[in-house]
């Protein structure tokens, strides 16, 4: 190495550090916040916008977006945030909300700030999702919840009640060919919770008590076999994949999805949505998806939560969110964005909004993921036909009220 | 190495002065020993007896607190209840409160209903309107009276206590500030904070000083040294041994009158505190006269833990539970004679490193190939952080209890002691006999074990066997497009794990699965793979044989190499048969390369978590979960964090005991070979 070079690369380090001073002394004029979010996409053009949209708006913050990936999201904000790293602000669903109370400093709660105006401006009910223990965490940003996306081609108007729905199924079913009038994730007990609900099942009673085989989720488990096994209406093994090949390939004619499904629709495929039907069998009740909503979270380590929540405030807004909805395919929670002729017209978005009308936020225990690999076990023995609805709920409900219990220790 | 080891141990010897000679006789190694020893668990010792003590204190100022601000609380909610709307007669009342206080108290009740300071003892709300509402920078007190009351929820509505309903901190030095909620019509409506100064403590004082505590016994060895070497004809090696001895015997003496000393001023730290929270209990009795009513019974209704549940170590009329008091006193003092012994110990290692000439040696060699040391130190610094920390965590956190729900808490707090291998190890409800034949507990230790212990065995056969035979096809003489062949059977391997794995479980797929469509195609049933025990092994079993054999079949194909045709030669001519050569020849001359690859595989595959967690994942009901998998599950499925910890240690000592063994057997076919 010569002394040329030396002096080359001295004096780069040099002017790099000079520069990252000058950024420094910068940045302090105004507060800087840090929001992480996990989106890709069209969803994370419309969200730099919305950001762009705020640093214009206002002079006292600086907000800089991170985009984490999904898969390593949770698992960073429960690492870096109580030990004081992290961001000032994430967004992310609320199913991880009651783990990340628990665990503690992770969430600041924000009911302090809160106040009747912003509730009163979004959809009605967001918020329970967005509660812990009856203490508010976050402000609800976007929803997903299934719903009815069926094949126009194949399916003229969309069936309001089960009974209208089995019928036209059974029409439009060939299985030795490999065609189904109806595929939903059936075995899977997120997709299972709208027919659960409709029944007037849940999972958890109050206190986070587990009730899974609580008779109404017997009754509903029993109607989604009547579905599959009496009326063979539905496809055997369901995943996605294979649900999404066969909608493209026109052999499902009726499917129960939500909008991270519409991305793998071909675009020779022409599809409308509709809100899930009523049940006949619960008397009428309408079927009930559950709801995942995202939330934006003010991080307990940061020092700005004040400035962090003012920006929270403005991602629930009525102009954020028609920027949300229109170029980022999402679905606000804001009540007054559905109002805008722009998302009027945009019947994906007004699909699912009238779904929302029914859907029930999935509950926030931490006690929920204990949930999942049981409620899973129990769904596939019941799908395969190895054990009745009654004996594997049973064991699942005893599996899960033994993990809580070793969860909780008390002193 | 050896020549650069060598060359700095040429030195000049010291000439040999009397001085020399009576530093030598002072620092022999049985004094250094004892003086080492003595200084470690002295200032061990010194440092547990302050925890000790500081714990003793801070728990003496807690139940003070948690006393008074109980009674503050009793009292706020019957002045509350008394006058819902006026806060006038509550800010009086807490303004009276204070005065009588010597120090300079500050009280605070906050509803939480409207996050409103109903009244304030703080000079800087006295001027101002009260009530008012809480301002923005008073946010932590409406968040704190929220956590308080959400505790209570929790803990009533799951009916275990693992969240505090009082909240007790330290907001400055010499400060105390304990946050008790109040109830009305039997709900959580508020809370009242009070925050004061701590009355001083005199300062603690060293059970026995450390100066005499060294120089008694040292003196005492030395002087046994002296008539040791007086006396003569002892021989050297006796010698270090008496001398050790009086070494131990000095510093067991020394740590008894330590130890005993220690623990008689912990015992009267403890009285001392007793009676200062009975005093404290008479005096606010004397104060709120209306909760005369509940001064009767053997549970002080104030004298609670931060659960509010009653500790019992006082009764309602202020006079202290005997029983109870001296339990709580043992549940300090435990501690502490356990930490003792351990000092105990650790300063008899201490004494024996030196005095029987282990330090010299260490120092010998260290000084010897000090290049040799000095080159491995910053792979050794690496391993230390890279390895053995991560490691030392993870069987540390084996130990304890922790789950989700109290990862904020230090492990000390959540030692469990073997309480997790006990449940692991211990729990032999394998197979259960049930009217419709034996029922298999998928979820027990003992289940998985041996599943894992089949799909090693399974797959290191069918990679082993699979790679032999392509590598002897490969390995035939004059075989053309040898090259491509070999790039063929490899790409398996050099494709990511993951992506076979998943390609293969959609191969598996009931409906669309390519197997099945083959099984339809010949008119037979199709399988639903993932529904049976064993069906399901052996969806694992053929991915991860797809993955393992052109390991395999290269190191095989490696060995082949290296066999001289010659050898062939000599038994063709001998007239030995193709299988004859085989069994003879080939087998026994692979055997050096075989035997590594073998034990590795093993390794990689009783660990193989990608093919069991993507292909089957442990399907049906986690029959054909691998002991890895297992532990994944029970830390982020499950969120019992210290209990999968012990589930990897578990792992590890199986590996460990495989490895030990497998070395031992790999050097007995070395010593077959050379």
């Amino acid at each position: 190495m010569t002394r040329k070079t030396l002096t080359l690369i001295a004096r780069t380090f040099v002017t790099a550090l000079a520069g990252c001073l000058v950024a420094a002394s910068a940045a302090r004029a105004a507060t800087e916040l840090t929001v992480w979010h996990a989106y890709r996409g069209d969803e994370k053009a419309a969200f730099e916008k919305v950001v762009g949209m705020y640093n214009a708006k206002q002079k006292d913050a600086v907000v800089k977006t991170l985009a984490v990936p999904y898969d390593a999201y949770a698992d960073k904000i429960t690492a870096s945030v109580p030990r004081g790293k992290g961001p000032d602000v994430f967004i992310f669903a609320q199913d991880r909300l009651g783990g990340w109370v628990e665990a503690g400093q992770t969430i600041e709660p924000i009911d302090f700030f809160v106040d009747d105006k912003i509730v009163a401006s979004l959809v009605p009910g967001m918020m329970s999702a967005m509660t812990y223990r009856d203490t508010v965490y976050g402000l609800p940003l976007n929803y997903k919840s299934i719903a009815m996306i069926y094949n126009t081609a194949l399916v003229k108007t969309p069936p309001k009640t089960t009974g209208e729905l089995v019928k036209v199924a059974k029409g439009l079913t060939n299985a030795p060919s490999g065609r189904f009038g109806l595929a939903y994730e059936y075995s899977n007990f997120f997709f299972h919770a709208a027919l659960m609900n409709a029944f007037g099942g849940q999972v958890f009673g109050p206190g986070a008590k587990p009730t899974i085989d609580s008779p109404q989720n017997v009754a509903s488990v029993k109607q989604m076999l009547r579905w599959y096994k009496t009326d063979g209406i539905l496809p055997a093994d369901p995943s996605s994949t294979l649900i999404a090949s066969l909608f493209n390939e026109g052999k499902a004619a009726i499917v129960f999805s939500g909008p991270w499904f519409l991305g793998e629709v071909q675009d020779k495929v022409k599809y409308a949505i509709a809100p899930l039907p009523t049940v006949d069998e619960a008397g009428g009740k309408p079927m009930k998806p559950w709801l995942t909503v995202e939330g934006v979270y003010v991080s307990a380590g940061s020092q700005h939560k004040e400035a962090a929540y003012a920006f929270a405030e403005f991602l629930v807004s009525t102009e954020a969110a028609a920027v949300l909805a229109l170029e980022g395919g999402q679905l606000p929670t804001n009540k007054a964005v559905y109002a805008d002729p722009r998302v009027m017209k945009n019947p994906t978005l007004q699909g699912f909004r009238k779904q929302l009308d029914t859907a029930v936020p999935m509950p926030n225990y931490a006690e929920m993921t204990l949930m999942w690999s049981p409620v899973t076990t129990a769904m596939n023995k019941i799908v395969k036909g190895s054990a009745t609805p009654e004996v594997a709920l049973k064991e699942a409900q005893a599996t899960v009220t033994d993990s809580i219990a070793k969860l909780r220790k008390g002193k | 190495m050896t020549d650069l080891a060598h060359l700095p141990t040429t030195r000049a010897a010291p000439a040999d002065t009397p001085a020399r000679r009576t530093l030598r006789f002072l620092l022999q190694p049985a004094a250094l020993g004892l003086a080492l020893a003595l200084l470690v668990a002295g200032l061990l010792g010194n440092w547990f007896h302050r925890q000790a003590s500081a714990e003793l204190v801070a728990d003496r100022q807690a139940r003070i607190s948690i006393l008074e601000g109980s009674a503050l609380a009793d009292f706020v909610a019957i002045q509350v209840g008394a006058n819902p709307e006026d806060q006038a007669p509550l800010q009086q009342a807490l303004l009276d409160w204070v005065e009588r206080s010597p120090g300079d108290d500050d009280i605070r009740v906050v509803r939480l209903g409207g996050a409103r300071l109903l009244a304030s003892t703080h000079p800087a709300d006295r001027a101002g309107e009260l009530p008012r509402r809480l301002t923005r920078e008073e946010k932590w007190l409406f968040d704190l009276g929220q956590e308080l009351r959400a505790a209570a929820d929790t803990n009533a509505s799951e009916g275990v206590f693992r969240k505090p309903q009082i909240e007790v901190s330290r907001p400055g030095e010499g400060r105390i500030r304990v946050t008790v909620p109040y109830l009305s019509d039997g709900q959580i409506t508020g809370f009242v904070q009070h925050d004061r100064p701590l009355p001083a403590v005199s300062p603690l004082r060293a059970p026995l000083p450390l100066a005499l505590l060294l120089v008694v016994p040292l003196a005492v060895l030395w002087l046994a040294a002296l008539s040791l070497n007086r006396q003569g004809g002892v021989a050297a090696g006796a010698g270090k041994w008496i001398l050790f001895l009086v070494a131990v015997g000095l510093f067991s003496i020394a740590w008894y009158l330590y130890s005993s000393r220690a623990l008689e001023g912990l015992g009267t730290l403890a009285d001392e505190g007793q009676s200062a929270v009975a005093e404290a209990y008479q005096e606010l009795r004397s104060r709120v006269t209306d909760s005369d009513a509940a001064a009767s019974g053997p549970e002080n209704p104030w004298d609670v833990d931060v659960f509010q549940r009653p500790r019992g170590l006082l009764a309602a009329d202020g006079s202290p539970n005997a029983d109870a008091v001296r339990a709580a006193a043992d549940s300090v003092q435990q501690p502490y004679t356990r930490a003792m012994w351990g000092n105990w110990v650790l300063g008899l290692a201490v004494i024996a490193f030196f005095a029987l000439g282990v330090a010299r040696r260490l120092r010998e060699t260290i000084s010897e190939y000090r290049y040799a040391y000095l080159y491995v130190t910053p792979a050794m610094v690496g391993m230390l952080i890279l390895v053995f920390f991560p490691f030392a965590y993870g069987i540390a956190l084996s130990f304890t209890g922790q789950t989700i729900f109290n990862t904020n808490q230090p492990l000390t707090d959540l030692f469990v002691g073997l309480q997790n291998y006990r449940d692991i190890l211990g729990d032999f409800d394998v197979a259960r006999h049930t009217a419709d034949g034996w029922a298999i507990n998928y979820q027990n230790f003992y289940w998985t074990l041996f599943i894992t212990i089949c799909w090693t065995v399974a797959n290191v056969a069918i990679g082993v066997g699979l790679g032999m035979v392509l590598a002897l096809v490969l390995n035939t003489p004059g075989l053309r497009f040898k090259a491509i062949y070999r790039v063929l059977l490899i790409l398996p391997w050099a494709i990511p794990n993951y992506i076979t794995a998943l390609i293969w479980k959609a191969l598996f797929h009931q409906q669309f699965g390519a197997i099945n469509q083959g099984i339809q195609m010949f008119g037979g049933e199709p399988v639903a793979w993932f529904d049976g025990v064993f069906s399901s092994f052996i969806t694992g079993l053929a991915t991860n044989g797809w993955l393992s054999f052109p390991f395999m079949m290269v190191v095989i194909l490696g060995g082949l190499q290296s066999i001289s045709a010659d050898m062939y030669e000599a038994a063709t001519v001998e007239g030995a048969t193709r299988r004859q050569q085989f069994w003879s020849i080939t087998l026994p001359l692979l055997k050096p390369t075989l035997v590594p690859a073998v034990i590795l595989s093993v390794v990689w595959t009783f660990n193989m978590f990608n093919v069991i967690y993507l292909v089957s994942g442990g399907e049906p009901a986690g029959a054909n979960e691998i002991l890895i998998t297992k532990a994944y599950k029970i830390a982020f499925e499950e969120y019992r964090y210290a209990y999968s910890a012990a589930y990897s240690t578990v792992i590890f000592l199986i590996l460990l005991v495989y490895g030990v063994f497998q070395t031992r057997m790999t050097r007995a076919t070395e010593a077959v070979h050379t």
